[in-house]
């Protein structure tokens, strides 16, 4: 009897525990979620001011579910399906928007992107760009004396110990590949091999090939022609510099794209015109360590200012890249295990 | 025969842990099954008729091998002496040899990298620079990993040594030599297959190492090809065959281990009671410095190297950062009932075995059991995950909001192997030596096990110590899972490192082993008592 009347109480506690949270929810806005990596929506990321200035002017909560990369946002929606929550996708980059949109789980936007700045201007109607940058290799010019000045020079120079990342598992790793694809053509293979004789390792991630970097194992890592930014804004350290590349560098374009299936269309518009405006574009410099999309004019903080530039830029059509990205990458492989 | 293994009495005893046994086996066959639905032939004469997968094949087993053996060469030595000695520092450099396990891959290769590499402290003292990167890179980080944990195994192999024979060999005065050749090699040869066999699968798996360390693609392990096609090619059809494959070829090399090892079996042997002292020479002396030397000479340094952050203003900074405690609730929210769960299922385990073990017609099980956990090492957690994720999709159940219970139970699942490995030993001889005497007493259920506690709580202890110690270092199941309230230490690591934080992810990797350490004492204090190495 006694255990009865107990789990009746129970029961009527949930009962009034459920009814207080339903009016709680009735009264409170929506919720907009999106997924985006982790270190996007990390404190001292680009997420959590993005976040303020968005929730300023949508009468909504913004919530940032993460995951730990830009490949494990796809995955996640791929593996969710039509039952996925998500609004919006957050951080897809380049070479992921094939394969993103052979889902079939986003939807086209109606964004105005002749603003936009990315190399050749922007006209995909399924992705809206949200920040960019350049693969390059990053040098220590304290240790380094003799700078390389194109991608052959580092391919080349027998003497310079190389860290890269393996195409097959990260994105700079892959960007590199193109790289090597859009200089080299059919001669990457060779130029591989050359490459493969002074490459110090290959790393599984961009967070191993850096570190490592830093730790004096290398000459030259592969990464961002903004990388010096965040030494120089946050350690105050203006020894590590991107070296140039005569042929031209490689973009890094990301993106965010709306779901088909989006519990919440309209704000998910909302977001993604956002994307475009300074409340958004504001904060990606010194957050997420990339260039703005638009022009910022003063609003851009001055160490990117003095940041390598691009005197070409270098891209392959998507498609391409999409089909013959499993050949390239059996390419990188057998020319580098030789 | 059956009939009476099916007692209606013996049923109801068993229920409990059958029914644990049956939850463990339905939720991880229905997993695997879901992956599996994703496939067809065609898939696998794909994947068998790569070359690429056959390079990545040989290579796995190859450095596997090497790996593998060479941790139990240096450990063998290692147990004996430490077995043997005792000296300041010995407590602290158990404990140590627990923690090398569970150090993140990353940390870890940095640790190594500053000892031994480019502008390490190696090439600085002696300026020659060593060939970290290749074959060298991939065995010291193994054996790094490894050869401690094969230390502890033996040590607890050691520990069954009854008295008896300490006695006897003590009043024949045998020397250093004769007594490992006579009395503690054959009871250390037990654990070797098994030890081996953990050891090689944990390598046989191994991703980051291997690239990082062997220098590039040209050292890459099947576990790579399974984390590209899932990750990066979304095909989990390939995944899942490529999983398959690894699974296959590790029972085979099980399969071969013990067709050619002694068989496990336990002896009658009383309970050790003190050690005896044994005829000391210059020449054992030396040996057992020697080895112990070495150990400490390729554990050292890389800890050394991970802790000196522990100096830097940084790490106060850390310190006092909300985020850092958080994180470290997080780790303690998963690692504490993950441990218990595998604590639970390893003694459901334990309990059949031994219902098992007099039974005629099935004396087969207890030996298949210890090595079937062991299996669930080569389904990497990612595999594992992803398919406990499918499972609850088709069964209409959101897994992302039960994402922290997905998280406790695929830890737990990991953890099994290690704690299997711990427990088993100590449980089968105490019910050898035993069970004939509680039978006739009558000695039963909660009263047996208050008076077989004090004989079992060290390996219990351990194998708590290992189930929590391996939660805490688990990265990947919690990338997969994890979302803006999922947290836990090693993913905040790698969240810092991922964005430029090196040097504070640096100090977040001192915390997590600290935590490591704090942990372990406690197991070893509270459940394995005071009287504990």
């Amino acid at each position: 009897m006694q255990i009865f009347s107990k789990t009746s109480l129970v029961l009527a506690t949930l009962a009034s525990l459920s009814l207080t949270s339903t009016t709680i929810s009735a009264t409170n806005t929506k919720t907009l979620n999106v997924y985006t990596y982790d270190s996007f929506a990390s404190d001292w990321g680009p997420g959590p001011k993005i976040k303020a200035n968005f929730e300023q002017q949508c009468d909504c909560t913004l919530n940032y579910v993460t995951l730990d990369s830009s490949v494990g946002i796809l995955s996640r929606v791929q593996l969710e399906g039509s039952s996925s929550k998500a609004d919006v996708l957050l951080g897809l980059d380049l070479n992921l928007m094939e394969a993103a949109k052979e889902s079939g789980l986003i939807i086209e936007h109606d964004v105005d992107t002749s603003k936009v700045t990315t190399p050749g201007g922007w006209s995909d109607k399924s992705f809206v760009p949200f920040d960019q940058g350049y693969f390059a290799f990053i040098y220590n010019t304290e240790t380094l004396k003799d700078i390389p000045q194109s991608l052959k020079e580092i391919v080349e120079n027998q003497d310079l110990s190389v860290i890269y990342q393996d195409p097959r598992t990260s994105t700079p790793g892959l960007g590199l590949m193109l790289w090597m694809k859009s200089v080299y053509g059919d001669d990457a293979d060779q130029a591989w091999q050359t490459l493969a004789s002074h490459t110090k390792t290959v790393t599984k991630g961009w967070y191993d090939g850096y570190s490592m970097f830093l730790k004096g194992e290398a000459d030259v890592v592969l990464s961002y022609t903004t990388s010096p930014a965040y030494h120089m804004v946050v350690e105050n350290e203006s020894k590590y510099k991107a070296a140039p590349a005569v042929e031209g560098f490689y973009p890094q374009v990301e993106v965010a794209a709306q779901l088909k299936d989006a519990p919440n269309p309209e704000l998910a518009g909302q977001f993604m015109q956002f994307i475009l405006t300074q409340g958004f574009q504001g904060e990606v410099a010194t957050g997420n360590w990339m260039f703005p999309v638009i022009e910022l004019g003063d609003a851009l903080p001055k160490a990117f200012s003095g940041l390598e530039q691009p005197t070409k830029v270098l891209t392959l059509p998507a498609e391409q890249v999409a089909a013959n990205r499993k050949q390239w990458i059996n390419e990188w492989l057998d020319s580098v295990t030789q | 025969m059956r009939l009476v293994f099916f007692g209606s009495m013996f049923v109801i005893n068993m229920l409990p842990a059958m029914l644990i046994i049956l939850v463990f086996s339905v939720v991880g066959i229905a997993s695997f099954t879901a992956l599996l639905l994703f496939q067809d032939l065609s898939n696998w004469y794909q994947v068998l008729s790569s070359r690429y997968i056959w390079r990545l094949l040989n290579f796995s087993l190859w450095q596997a091998l090497l790996s593998s053996t060479l941790s139990l060469l240096i450990a063998i030595p290692v147990t004996s002496a430490l077995m043997h000695r005792r000296f300041k520092g010995r407590d602290f450099l158990l404990q140590l040899f627990s923690i090398s396990l569970v150090v993140p891959t990353i940390v870890a290769i940095l640790g190594i990298v500053v000892v031994y590499g480019r502008s390490g402290w190696v090439t600085g003292v002696s300026g020659v620079e060593l060939p970290l990167y290749g074959l060298f890179g991939i065995l010291l980080a193994h054996v790094f990993f490894n050869m401690p944990l094969a230390v502890r195994i033996l040590i607890q192999a050691h520990g069954l040594i009854p008295a008896g024979q300490w006695r006897l060999s003590y009043q024949l005065g045998f020397s250093r030599w004769n007594l490992f050749r006579w009395v503690e090699w054959p009871y250390l040869r037990k654990a070797l297959p098994g030890a081996f066999l953990l050891i090689f699968m944990l390598c046989f798996s191994s991703f980051a190492v291997v690239l990082t360390l062997g220098g590039g693609p040209k050292s890459s392990t099947l576990e790579v090809a399974i984390y590209q096609a899932l990750r990066y090619e979304f095909d989990i059809a390939k995944a899942s065959v490529l999983s398959l494959l690894q699974v296959f070829v590790c029972t085979l090399v099980a399969f071969l281990v013990y067709r050619f090892a002694s068989v496990y079996q336990q002896d009658f042997s009383l309970k050790r009671l003190d050690s005896f002292p044994v005829k000391d020479s210059l020449k054992a002396r030396c040996f057992d410095l020697c080895f112990l030397c070495l150990a400490l000479l390729i554990l050292l340094p890389p800890f050394i190297a991970i802790l000196t952050p522990i100096f830097s203003p940084l790490f106060i900074t850390t310190l006092w950062q909300e985020n850092t405690w958080l994180a470290l609730w997080v780790s303690i929210k998963i690692a504490f009932p993950s441990a218990v769960l595998s604590l639970v299922i390893a003694m459901a385990f334990v309990v059949m075995a031994r219902a098992c073990m007099d039974k005629p017609g099935w004396s087969w099980l207890p030996n298949k059991l210890e090595y079937m956990g062991g299996m669930i090492l080569v389904l990497p957690s990612l595999v594992m995950a992803t398919g406990l994720f499918l499972l609850l999709r088709n069964l209409g159940v959101a897994a992302f909001d039960l994402a922290y219970w997905v998280v406790v139970w695929v830890n737990a699942i990991m953890a099994l192997p290690f704690v299997l490995r711990v427990i088993l030993p100590t449980f089968y001889q105490q019910e050898k030596r035993y069970r004939k005497l509680y039978q006739s007493l009558g000695i039963r259920g909660v009263a047996r096990f208050r008076l077989e506690w004090p004989m079992v709580r060290q390996a219990v202890a351990q194998a708590c110590a290992y189930a929590l110690l391996l939660s805490l270092g688990d990265m990947s199941v919690i990338a997969l899972f994890g979302s803006q309230g999922l947290t836990s230490l090693p993913l905040y690591l790698f969240q810092l490192i991922g964005s430029y934080r090196i040097e504070q992810g640096a100090c977040i990797a001192v915390i997590l082993v600290l935590l490591c350490f704090v942990l372990f004492s406690l197991c070893s204090r509270v459940i394995g008592g005071k009287r504990n190495a």
